[in-house]
């Protein structure tokens, strides 16, 4: 009887959205509220000889220039903080554009200028900054997450790589990227008395509070963070970063609410980035085209104080059937600030595999979808379920059909149009998702209006709207009927927004949480001889439009209105429902069109589908793929940081020369969706999908500009000096 | 950004007037490029004079001249009729700069005098001879990729930004200034200066000195001519190399062409040996090549922009081939 799941039903926030009404973190309006604003680090190593704050102190409505001088000793968490010591705690500079002063005014623009008013003197060391000038050898760190290993072992891939009848080693690069959220990071802190409400621009309400409260050891009930709307994260408002804590401490001690609002320039050091990337793969194959060996060594970026990676080689160990595996993740110190993850952060590996494949398929001379068929993989090897990657033939299928991939000439270089040469690739999208324990309230009021509460947060991708199709199905109700209030630590713990987790892991509690309370309404409507539906059995009680409906008889009903009216009192249920980890699969086409003499290149067709198990909405789902695979268009024609290789800073902080893709780059995408549920997961048979589309669209478009020019790329991006 | 006075003037002889009074005050026409300068750090001024309500926009052409008043809008100047059938290579650069949004604000006398996108010149905290002089160039020894091949110095080797500036300077533009003691007019081809040991100079303009106009004079080649740009990304992006190219042909003979370059010089680019090479010549790959190979003669490349010799090489074969039709 679904009527709402499954259906691409519009965002239920949206009109909100379109007229300004939602309320974005920092669209807070708190009386006597104080504007912060961060003076930064200018060297990326050395020490903080001297700060003298007395000309901001002398500018109009500047209330106080605090440094390491006025903080307390304050205790730095682990994950998901996500550096290894809290700044403005000692004299320490560890990268360019780390917190060193920070100041607070009556206005913004007071407390902007009194920033650039407050001198600070260093002492300076020469930083490094790019893995090629590292002066040692990468080496292998410890991993900081058990679920993440450094290393993975299976077989004896060193032994089978030897006595392979086809070897391919190739190293591939990706530099340093940006999230670039279009909202930048904010933070208010409200203290009242020893509680403090923060109002987040974050991708996890509940880790923020939980760090916040291990920082300034508070009870967790004493620490209240809301986050109503997020304009993207992107994993930048993942972990929690050192701005949140210092304006909690500073807050406290100007004893006044205190608004932090990152420039976009500041968002370049103030949290994480993907690391520049480098990824020397060796694959060992049958003539046939059987993996016999699949070793992958990455190097990725890690500090002189930490040893995070977040770029696991997830598909090299876990997409293709292949015995002897050997993944290593290895890390070269650099005076940067830690990396962190970035939306799809396996793509970063992802981008050697799926090249390395396609190179493969030339080597050996077959089709790179077929060679991809003959190295499918039975089990989702991290919970050992059948059904994971089971319809990852069809997503081949489906998406080389839609595109037209049987008229493919394998040649390269061989198809003109005048002066562009046009070339097809494609590549397996795949991703991990995470599970995340999770807990949901429902309350039915008097009105018989249904409203969920539940302390995950909607990020941009449609989590208000999916969560409300999923109870109004539950409780037969319109969706009208139901409000979903996400964002608020004041509601059940729930999810992190962030490794594709959120649906999968709050969907089962909504339904549960749902179905629950239908039961109670019917069971109320039952056991009431005042209700036309007494002594109906419960299970012959239908739910539908609001109302209840005695199966085989409708005109024997009732309203949810009526039942609770008469009840007069609220019914209230709570779940949660653990649901476990897998992946999420697909394939995507592209055709791009290159100008080889003047190295431009245009991506002019993709074509993809996917398996993620039940489509809740093809709405939302789809924009995930438009979103994705505009990453990833990004990703493998123009995204790049630019870090000085002298200071270690940042040259392209901005969205005027960090390039990020505008429409005229992208495409329309032809999208196919499998759509079966997959019975292994709890979440109506959904899985967790966000990150997967896109993972394959840098490779599939180097794979095209082979394709098309029999040039082989392997650095993103692929720019028109590489092409020349 | 630093706190700044701010008047709006009524008329061009108050705007020069005030901007001549107040040290350190600049005139804010779109603003588009001059307040992200400000926010940068970049720049700080004490005492912003506003244009925009100047009568100064107006687009004409009389038989020998296109007038271009400097308050007229990117936009404006684009869509002009005249401009599109008798200029093209105007409107096609002034397509290919930016975005509608910054076109619809933007004015001309602000797109010629746009400054260096170098990053380290809009960083405050980098060493950057053009922002803080004698501070050194940072982009000698780090990215350089958007930076000059020709024309720079040990001082600087940033380029100018302006795609409307490449194509002027292929059409011998004049640049009309009213200064405190006056009207005077600069050719393009002296009013961008190269960076030598004065990199912070970049055109000979004086305290107080506004753009009020420039005048495009209509020749046998304004007619055929055209604007290609190579970028990063579709559009929305600065060039990494453009060319302006104007010809007039008989037969396979070039009669006249004029070319000018963007992305490869510290000013638009506008080398008459180049074009030397090719007029009286018959238009083929090879007349092109060797035009080529003489323009990037002195050039003096760098790590990240070295690709741009062959590039801008590439670019005039592909824009001279289609407009003389060279198979
Ligand atoms: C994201 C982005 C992308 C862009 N891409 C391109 C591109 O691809 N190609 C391109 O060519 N440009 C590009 N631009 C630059 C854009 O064209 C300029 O910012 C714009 O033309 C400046 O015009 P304005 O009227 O806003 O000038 P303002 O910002 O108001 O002023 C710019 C400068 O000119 C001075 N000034 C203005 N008018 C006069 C006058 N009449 N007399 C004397 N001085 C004057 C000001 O004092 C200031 O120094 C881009 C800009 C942005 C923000
Ligand atoms: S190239 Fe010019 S603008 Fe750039 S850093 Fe050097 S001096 Fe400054």
């Amino acid at each position: 009887m679904t009527r709402l799941v499954g259906r691409g039903v519009p965002r239920v926030d949206g009109r909100a959205k379109v007229t300004g009404a939602a309320r974005y973190a920092a669209d807070n309006e708190i009386a006597g509220v104080l504007h912060g604003f961060l003076v930064m680090s200018t060297i990326a190593r050395g020490e903080v000889r001297e700060i003298d704050p007395s000309a901001a102190l002398a500018h109009p409505g500047v209330v106080a220039v605090y440094t390491h001088a006025d903080m307390r000793t304050l205790t730095v968490p682990g994950f998901p903080y996500n550096r290894t010591f809290i700044p403005m705690q000692d004299t320490r500079v560890h990268y360019s554009g780390q917190p060193v002063a920070y100041v607070v005014a009556e206005t913004l623009e007071q407390a902007q200028e009194a920033a650039n008013l407050v001198r600070v003197r260093y002492r300076a060391e020469p930083p490094v900054a790019r893995l090629a000038d590292a002066p040692d050898e990468p080496f292998l760190p410890e991993g900081f997450r058990a679920d993440q290993p450094t290393e993975t072992v299976r077989g004896d891939a060193a032994t089978a790589l030897e006595q392979a009848e086809v070897r391919l080693e190739r190293t591939y690069g990706s530099p340093m990227q940006h999230h670039n959220p279009i909202e930048p990071h904010t933070t208010t802190a409200v203290w009242d008395g020893e509680t403090v409400t923060l109002h987040e621009s974050t991708q996890g309400v509940v880790f923020t509070r939980n760090v916040v409260s291990a920082v300034f050891g508070l009870p967790p009930a004493d620490v209240r963070v809301v986050s109503q709307y997020l304009g993207g994260g992107f994993g930048a408002k993942g972990p929690v970063y050192p701005h949140t804590l210092l304006t909690v401490e500073v807050a406290r001690l100007a004893r006044r609410p205190v608004k932090l609002v990152l420039s976009r320039a500041q968002m370049y050091t103030s949290n994480g980035h993907r690391s520049e990337f480098r990824n020397h793969v060796r694959l060992g194959a049958t003539r046939r085209g059987t993996l016999t060996a699949v070793i992958g060594t990455s190097t990725a970026q890690v500090t002189r104080t930490d040893e995070r990676t977040f770029n696991t080689n997830d598909s090299a160990v876990n997409l293709y059937a292949c015995p002897n595996i050997h993944v290593r993740q290895l890390g070269v110190r650099l005076d940067l600030p830690t990396s962190g993850y970035m939306r799809s952060p396996e793509t970063t590996a992802h981008f050697g595999l799926e090249t390395a494949m396609d190179e493969l398929s030339y080597e050996i001379g077959i089709d790179p979808v077929q060679l991809r068929m003959r190295n499918l993989r039975p089990t989702d090897p991290q919970n050992g379920r059948h059904t994971a990657s089971r319809h990852l033939p069809a997503c081949y299928r489906m998406a080389a059909n839609a595109f037209g991939w049987k008229w493919r000439n394998p040649l390269p270089g061989t198809t003109r149009d005048g002066d562009e040469y046009i070339g097809w690739g494609m590549a397996t999208e795949t991703h991990s998702h995470n599970a995340i324990r999770s807990t949901v309230a429902l309350t039915i009021g008097l009105d018989g209006r249904a409203t969920l509460r539940t302390a995950t947060q909607d990020i941009g991708t449609g989590t208000y709207t999916v969560l409300t199709q999923v109870a109004a199905d539950e409780l037969g109700m319109p969706l009208g009927q139901v409000t979903t209030l996400l964002g608020d630590t004041a509601f059940p713990d729930a999810s992190l927004s962030a490794g594709s987790s959120t649906v999968p892991s709050v969907v089962g509690p909504v339904a549960d949480a749902a179905q629950g309370a239908r039961d109670r309404v019917i069971a109320l409507a039952t056991t009431d001889p005042r209700s036309p539906l007494h002594g109906v059995p419960a299970e012959d009680v239908d739910t539908e439009g609001g109302r209840l409906f005695a199966r085989g008889d409708r005109h024997r009903s009732d309203s949810y209105r009526d039942v609770l009216t008469r009840h007069g009192r609220p019914v209230e249920t709570r779940s949660h429902v653990e649901n476990t980890r897998g992946h999420s699969f697909g394939a995507v086409f592209v055709e791009v069109r290159v100008q080889p003499r003047l190295g431009t290149v245009r991506v002019s067709r993709v074509a993809a589908a996917y398996d993620l198990g039940r489509v809740l909405n093809h709405r939302t789902a789809r924009g995930q793929v438009i979103g994705g695979v505009t990453w990833g268009i990004g990703f493998a024609l123009m995204e790049h940081t630019a870090v000085d290789p002298n200071t270690a800073r940042v040259v392209n902080p901005n969205l005027s020369t960090y390039l990020v893709p505008v429409s005229a780059d992208t495409p329309s995408v032809d999208v196919a969706f499998v759509d079966q549920p997959d019975s292994g997961s709890n979440a109506l048979g959904a899985r967790g999908f966000g990150e997967t589309p896109g993972t394959g669209v840098p490779a599939a478009i180097g794979n095209a500009i082979y394709h098309a020019t029999g040039r082989r790329i392997r650095d993103v991006p692929f720019t028109q000096d590489k092409l020349l | 950004m630093r706190a700044f006075g701010y008047t709006i003037a009524g008329s061009p002889a108050e705007a020069v007037r005030i901007a001549a009074r107040i040290p350190n005050s600049t005139f804010v026409a779109g603003g588009t490029d001059l307040l992200n300068r400000m926010r940068d750090g970049a720049e700080s001024h004490e005492h912003l004079v506003d244009v925009n309500g100047l009568d100064l926009d107006d687009v004409s052409a009389d038989s020998g001249t296109l007038h271009i008043g400097a308050l007229a809008r990117m936009r404006q100047v684009a869509e002009h009729p005249t401009v599109r059938r008798e200029f093209p290579v105007v409107a096609e650069a002034l397509l290919a700069s930016a975005s509608p949004q910054v076109r619809n604000m933007a004015a001309i006398g602000g797109n010629l005098l746009q400054r260096t996108r170098c990053g380290y010149f809009r960083d405050a905290h980098a060493a950057c001879n053009k922002r803080v002089p004698g501070s050194g160039c940072s982009a000698l020894e780090g990215h350089n990729r958007s930076h000059a091949i020709l024309g720079g110095s040990d001082h600087c080797i940033a380029t100018h930004p302006s795609d409307l500036a490449v194509a002027l300077t292929a059409l011998d533009a004049t640049v009309h200034l009213l200064g405190p003691d006056g009207e005077r007019s600069v050719p393009i081809s002296e009013f961008y200066l190269l960076p030598g040991s004065t990199p912070e100079r970049e055109t000979p303009m004086r305290p107080g000195e506004l753009i009020t106009r420039v005048d495009v004079p209509r020749t046998s080649v304004t007619a055929r001519s055209r604007y290609l740009k190579l970028r990063d990304r579709a559009t929305f992006e600065f060039a990494v190399v453009s060319v302006a190219a104007a010809l007039r042909n008989r037969g396979r003979v070039v009669q006249d062409v004029r070319l000018a370059f963007g992305g490869v010089g510290t000013r638009p680019w506008r080398d008459t040996r180049v074009e030397a090479a090719l007029r009286g010549r018959p238009l083929s790959r090879h007349t092109i090549a060797r035009a080529g190979r003489t323009l990037v003669r002195d050039a003096k490349p760098y790590e990240g922009n070295e690709f741009k010799v062959e590039l801008v090489q590439r670019a005039l074969e592909s824009v001279l081939g289609a407009l003389g039709d060279v198979r």
